[in-house]
């Protein structure tokens, strides 16, 4: 009897169709736990770590959690991983919606997906049964399209669809991976992964009830987690505005990045917030698999309609590039989630190229005449159409911003706003510096989810004192003590990713802790999931993605931030005059984690 | 009965969730007696569960099987019932399917429904005094010979029909098209 795991893997090769399934491991498993961790060692035992990530040879994996799909609000998380197209590094991207829990119910723990198919095909999982089934009446087509195709083909509306767009078939490295049309695998290019092996999309319907080892205890644990994230004081707030909210929070602490970082504050964020979009556009909630927050949103515009935005996708497309226009950023959301690509990436590049233009490092002719101006509507949308079809200069800005810089040089790299080649995200790191650290060391790149430090905001410096050793970890324009906050929250990332769940709710509502995990997962799995046990794999996981990387040829001098960060102070508001001593951080935190100097932890 | 608002459901499949878990001490879309169904395109989400039509269509059972509750609700005798599956044939909506030879059908949890428990937007809502109020006679020409999930889903367009107008009158500009065409 298998309790939690879905219990089995599934192997598929498109060269040659082989398709095999195997068991799942329970012995294993309580030293990997499951989902991104899970993903992450299938990579370092099996993937020749000198391919290119663009080759048949490339692994593509979707992981589950020993949790997901079960009871546990916010458990709908799956995640794929891959050698990242964009990076070259260890790639990996989570979304939530409904087809991580009906991959459960089809009794799957992971898929592992190696070759290329002749022609394009896709994936279609029921319970046991497993086809490569042609694809090319769907290549084209956009995410939407493809879904909706999908399920009428096999005249089930209830199949949960993981699908590319056009940008994933076209290769541009920041291509993301979709379900339920706007649930998305944003970063890292895995859609970019999925074009490489002419895998349009993973169709899987599952009947299998998914069973927990010790139903009444997981009952009570689930219980308490649900009481206590309505008991949050930001419950109401995250239900109404869902991540948007960060809009309005982040500006009033003068790290809204706007005009490409070169500002903090926004002022006309009244136009571009969550509120307004709650307000205006906003008809109705939306949610991912058996969650009680509902956080994300439906929207009805004049022009378009869809669900989200996120905030990074809301504050790349109004203020990071200087639009003024929320119907405008919604257009933009929908064409995205449609074509399949990551907005931060996208508006990296874009971001990128508008400063330059802006101070005469680039000029127009660069652009194919595209007048990438501050705001310019056209121009903007003119570009990310060029980009998902690699037209003219878009073929450039399809292989990211590190490539892009490097290509035009002149000075223009030092504009380019990436860690390891993967593209900050909209939170200015001036003014919360375990974010700043966060970005630095993350496995994946300059992105937060590899910790989300959220407690450097709390103010809540009794209990910083208590868990770091000084206060100033809850001071969020403090760096001491940042190490340790960043190693904590690092491990219960990573345990979320592994269980899985949502880290709005295990982390930024704070949720989730160590003991409560290990509970859940003991009486989830019925397995020896011992406090020990778990801090030990999260460790050891930390510990093989940093060998990993560095197997890929990384070093600590890439533990790093954008020059900006570094040496300019914002000019204006609450975090006026502030910088990131980000060597000083990035030391303490090997000095944290046992490593050397060069951040080896040989 | 369990009424529905679909303007306020977000798709979350909790209810799907708390039932089956309540019933089975298993998370299992067949062994939920609520199912939600999602138009993806459309925004539409609609938890689609027994509505104590006026018709009764399910029990025309050949075992005689099922019979009313006091609350409406349908109850299901196990010993009795041979696992043919006409009932989930005659239902016009897809709320009474087989799954694993067993029908499975709201039973309202003797009186205290998890589903609307666990719904935080209300979307779904209790009214323990109120049946029979709904017929499902047009219904049932449409979805004659369907399959459960594909009666749902034309339950589900017709029901969140007016909720979807509400919404494209907000539209400004009723021309516009979709950004896909602009270029």
């Amino acid at each position: 009897m298998r309790y939690g795991y879905g219990g089995s893997i599934l192997r598929v090769d498109l060269t040659s169709g082989r398709i095999h399934r195997e068991k799942t491991d329970p012995e294993y498993m309580v030293t990997v736990i499951g989902g991104r961790g899970f993903n992450s060692r299938r990579l370092s035992a099996e993937l020749e770590r000198s391919i290119d990530p663009l080759s048949p040879e490339n692994l593509l994996l979707v992981g589950l959690g020993p949790l997901t799909g079960t009871l546990l609000t916010g458990s709908a998380f799956f995640t794929i991983s891959g050698k990242s197209p964009l990076t070259g590094i260890l790639g990996d991207s989570a979304a939530g919606g409904h087809f991580g829990p009906e991959l459960k119910q089809a009794g799957y723990d992971q898929i592992i997906i190696t070759g290329r198919s002749k022609g394009p095909g896709y994936l279609l999982i029921a319970d046991d049964r497993v086809e490569i089934r042609d694809a090319s009446n769907l290549w084209g087509k956009d995410i939407w399209e493809t879904t909706s195709a999908i399920r009428s083909d096999l005249g089930d509306n209830a199949v949960q669809v993981l699908a590319i767009g056009p940008a994933g078939e076209n290769l541009v490295k920041f291509a993301t991976v979709a379900c339920n049309n706007s649930r998305m695998c944003g970063r890292t290019g895995m859609g970019c992964l999925f074009g490489s092996k002419h895998l349009k999309a993973i169709a899987v319907r599952g009947t299998s009830p998914v069973k927990v080892a010790d139903p009444a205890t997981y009952g009570k644990l689930c219980k308490a987690i649900d009481q206590k994230i309505v008991a949050h004081p930001e419950f109401e707030k995250r239900k109404a505005l869902g991540t948007t909210m960060l809009m309005t929070a982040l500006n009033s602490l003068g790290i809204l990045p706007t005009d490409h970082f070169q500002k903090g504050l926004c002022h006309y964020l009244d136009r571009v917030s969550g509120e307004r979009l709650a307000r205006d556009f906003k008809v109705k909630n939306k949610s991912c698999f058996n969650c009680n927050v509902h956080c994300s949103r439906y929207y009805v515009t004049s022009e378009a309609e869809g669900e989200g935005p996120e905030y990074e996708t809301l504050c790349t497309y109004t203020s990071r590039l200087g639009n003024d226009d929320l119907e405008f950023a919604l257009r933009i959301n929908t064409f995205l989630n449609r074509m399949g690509m990551d907005s931060v990436s996208s508006g990296e590049t874009l971001g990128w190229a508008m400063e330059c233009l802006q101070r005469g490092l680039l000029t127009t002719e660069d652009l194919d005449g595209v007048d990438l101006r501050w705001g310019n509507q056209k121009a903007i949308e003119k570009m990310l159409h060029m980009i998902v079809y690699r037209q003219g200069i878009g073929d450039a800005f399809a292989e990211g911003t590190r490539s892009l810089a490097a290509r035009f040089g002149r000075g223009t790299e030092a504009y380019a706003f990436h860690v390891k080649g993967l593209d900050l995200i909209c939170g200015d790191p001036r003014g919360i510096k375990a974010y700043g650290l966060t970005y630095a060391i993350a496995s994946r790149g300059g992105d937060h989810l590899r910790a989300e430090p959220f407690f450097e905001l709390t103010e809540r410096y009794d209990e910083a004192e208590k868990r770091f050793g000084t206060k100033e970890a809850a001071n969020r324009l403090a760096e001491d003590g940042k190490a340790a906050l960043v190693d904590y929250s690092e491990r219960l990332a990573l345990a979320t990713d592994c269980l899985t769940m949502c880290k709005n709710i295990g982390l930024c509502m704070d949720i989730l802790d160590f003991e409560t995990s290990s509970r859940l997962l003991r009486a989830g799995t019925g397995l020896a999931f011992t406090p020990e046990r778990v801090d030990e794999a999260l460790e050891n996981h930390i510990r093989a993605d940093r060998l990993l990387n560095i197997e890929f040829g990384l070093d600590g001098s890439q533990d790093s931030l954008p020059r900006r960060f570094v040496d300019e102070p914002l000019e204006e508001g609450p975090t006026k005059d502030c910088v990131v001593n980000i060597k000083k951080m990035v030391k303490e935190y090997y000095h944290v984690k046992g490593w050397d100097e060069t951040g080896n932890p040989r | 009965m369990i009424r529905l608002d679909v303007s306020k459901c977000s798709g979350c499949r909790r209810c799907e969730v708390a039932c089956a878990f309540f019933h089975e001490e298993r998370v299992s879309r067949g062994m939920s007696r609520i199912k939600v169904v999602k138009i993806e395109d459309k925004g539409i989400d609609v938890a689609v569960v027994c509505q104590q039509c006026q018709e009764r269509y399910c029990m025309k059972c050949p075992e005689s099987a099922i019979a009313v509750g006091e609350m409406g609700q349908i109850l299901v005798d196990l010993e009795r019932c041979t696992g043919c599956g006409a009932c989930e044939k005659q239902c016009p909506i897809g709320a009474i399917e087989m799954f694993d030879d067993t029908p499975f059908v709201c039973d309202l949890c003797g009186g205290d429904p998890q589903c609307v428990r666990e719904c935080t937007l209300g979307a779904i809502t209790f009214e323990p005094r109120v049946m029979e109020i709904v017929s499902l006679k047009d219904m049932r020409k449409k979805t004659r010979g369907l399959t459960p999930e594909a009666k749902r889903v034309h339950f589900a367009l017709i029901t969140s029909h007016d909720t979807r107008e509400r919404w494209l009158d907000r539209r400004a500009d009723p021309c516009a098209t979709g950004m896909v065409d602009r270029f």
